[in-house]
């Protein structure tokens, strides 16, 4: 199967692992232009996994992940940054003793030249962050780091951006601040990959959903199908 | 109140400033290494005699061979590096403290087969103190205590300042997070140990022209050094500045009501009082 065009990330029967063991056994996935694509299933599904495997942080040992015209599958994270892909960690995802305008300094640590542009976009993005920018991110509350994570990763300009469960730890309100931040960063044109925990919430705020289960597809469709589906909801979503 | 600053102020704040410039760089390892680094001391102490050896060999004077001993224990520092602590990097931390002990007997045993175990000292003669109303200073008093201020005013800006000291606190900070925004950890290792072999030379050099020049000299300063930066806080800069000179006025000040056999043991005293009270040192340290 080739590049469909409008999929800006292309991954088909990805096999591999952190070691010697595949983590992964078979994994496909696409995720077009301007949109949301989440990736749930049960704890050890693999669903964190197969975000890293897109930014390059595992043995890839089958299979192929196409992105931007070019096979990455088998490239280092640097070069994975600089082809335009930026990943937000679960955890530890800011540099508490920096200041917020530091954070984003460190996002664009491998851009030469001016990041007036860049400081402007993430600034315009999350207006929250303005009054802030000399506070240390250590300091903010939940979902003000979550959103310095967020414009670390955004400071490069990606096309692509990777969040492995924003909303971990989050209370219910910052969760919805969260989804409609990413949906603010959709809308500014970036693509969006995520690994969520809390299935249900996510799938009703996704464009599309992939149901991972023991390191392979499960089941595929619109947030709103696989919500319907009584085989998913059953299996991963507590009825 | 002129004699108490005299022969007790004076003499701990030089000996505070000696302590800071090494407690610095044992709470850059780390901060960005992870592991405490005992061959510090010695380093300080190769530092202290490639500026002797500078001053002895072509007759500088020993402030114009200073910059020169940063820059050549910087290198060796790098080269340890480089030939030793990197091939335990991915190991257990507790393999690169262990290594860096045996580094410290190696770099000692260097010293002495090159230079001797006897007391070298830059300059020959007794300096004369002059008389700042009734403060009595020598030059070089003074000048040690204005070169760790200006030392570490550079550092400070380096570190906030620019983007790669902008860099090296990222990768204390988080080094994971560091490495995924691109920060090239190879070249903050070499960094680090450049700016940490400078500051070991600038130590010994100073405690060498306050006293003598001699083979343990820096092995002896290790302890006060550690409890300086566990004092501060470990991985704060202003932190390893304020512990040093505490560690340095308490050591001289001891004399006052211990006998003076125990001033060594002041900086075990603080070590141990602080680890036990509040082990996040006074200014609340970013890695323990």
């Amino acid at each position: 199967m080739g590049l469909q065009t409008g999929d800006v990330l292309s991954m088909q029967d990805y096999r591999g692992g952190y070691g010697d063991a595949d983590i992964l056994h078979s994994v496909s996935l696409t995720v077009g232009e301007k949109e949301i694509v989440v990736i749930v299933g049960p704890n050890g599904a693999g669903k964190s996994t197969a975000m890293k495997a897109v930014f390059g942080l595992l043995k890839t040992r089958g299979g192929s992940i196409h992105f931007d015209g070019n096979d990455v599958s088998r490239w280092a994270p640097n070069k994975i940054v600089q082809s335009g892909i930026c990943y937000v960690p679960q955890v530890e995802n800011v540099f508490r003793e920096m200041t917020v305008h530091e954070n984003l300094e460190m996002g664009a640590f491998l851009r030469k030249g001016d990041l007036r542009d860049a400081f402007d976009r993430v600034y315009t993005l999350f207006p929250d962050l303005v009054a802030k920018r000399s506070a240390l991110a250590g300091s903010l509350s939940g979902g003000q780091r979550q959103m310095v994570a967020m414009g670390r990763a955004l400071m490069l300009d990606p096309k692509l951006l990777l969040l492995d469960e924003p909303t971990a730890g989050l209370s219910p309100r910052y969760m919805e601040q969260i989804f409609q931040i990413t949906r603010d960063v959709r809308d500014a044109g970036v693509s969006i990959l995520l690994v969520e925990q809390h299935a249900k919430q996510a799938l009703a705020f996704a464009d599309r959903g992939y149901v991972l289960a023991a390191g392979a597809n499960r089941h595929t469709g619109t947030g709103a199908e696989l919500l319907a589906d009584r085989e998913v909801a059953e299996m991963f979503l507590g009825g | 109140m002129i004699d108490l600053i005299n022969f007790y102020i004076v003499p701990g704040l030089v000996l505070g400033s000696i302590y800071a410039l090494g407690a610095i760089g044992i709470t850059l390892v780390f901060s960005i290494l992870r592991f405490a680094h005992l061959a510090h001391g010695d380093l300080a102490t190769l530092g202290a005699f490639i500026a002797f050896a500078i001053v002895s060999g072509i007759g500088a004077s020993p402030w114009a061979a200073l910059p020169f001993a940063m820059i050549a224990t910087a290198i060796v520092a790098v080269g340890i590096d480089k030939v030793f602590y990197d091939y335990l990097k991915e190991r257990p931390k507790i393999l690169t403290v262990m290594a860096s002990l045996g580094m410290a007997l190696m770099v000692r045993s260097v010293i002495q087969v090159v230079w001797g175990v006897d007391s070298e000292s830059y300059a020959r003669g007794i300096v004369r103190p002059e008389n700042y109303f009734g403060i009595r200073l020598k030059d070089r008093e003074i000048l040690t205590v204005l070169a760790m201020v200006v030392l570490v005013v550079v550092l400070q800006l380096f570190l906030q300042k620019t983007k790669w000291g902008k860099a090296m606190r990222a990768m204390s900070d988080n080094p994971d997070l560091a490495r995924l925004s691109g920060v090239d950890n190879r070249l903050v290792t070499i960094m680090t140990w450049s700016i940490v072999g400078g500051l070991c030379a600038a130590a010994g050099f100073f405690l060498g022209i306050n006293s003598e020049v001699r083979s343990m000299m820096g092995w002896n300063m290790l302890l006060p050094m550690f409890a300086a930066a566990i004092l501060g806080g470990v991985g704060r800069i202003e932190g390893a500045v304020l512990g040093g000179l505490i560690v340095g006025l308490a050591e001289e000040l001891s004399v006052l009501i211990l006998p003076s056999e125990y001033k060594a043991a002041m900086a075990f005293a603080i070590l141990l009082f602080m680890l036990v009270v509040r082990p996040t040192g006074l200014l609340r340290g970013k890695v323990l």
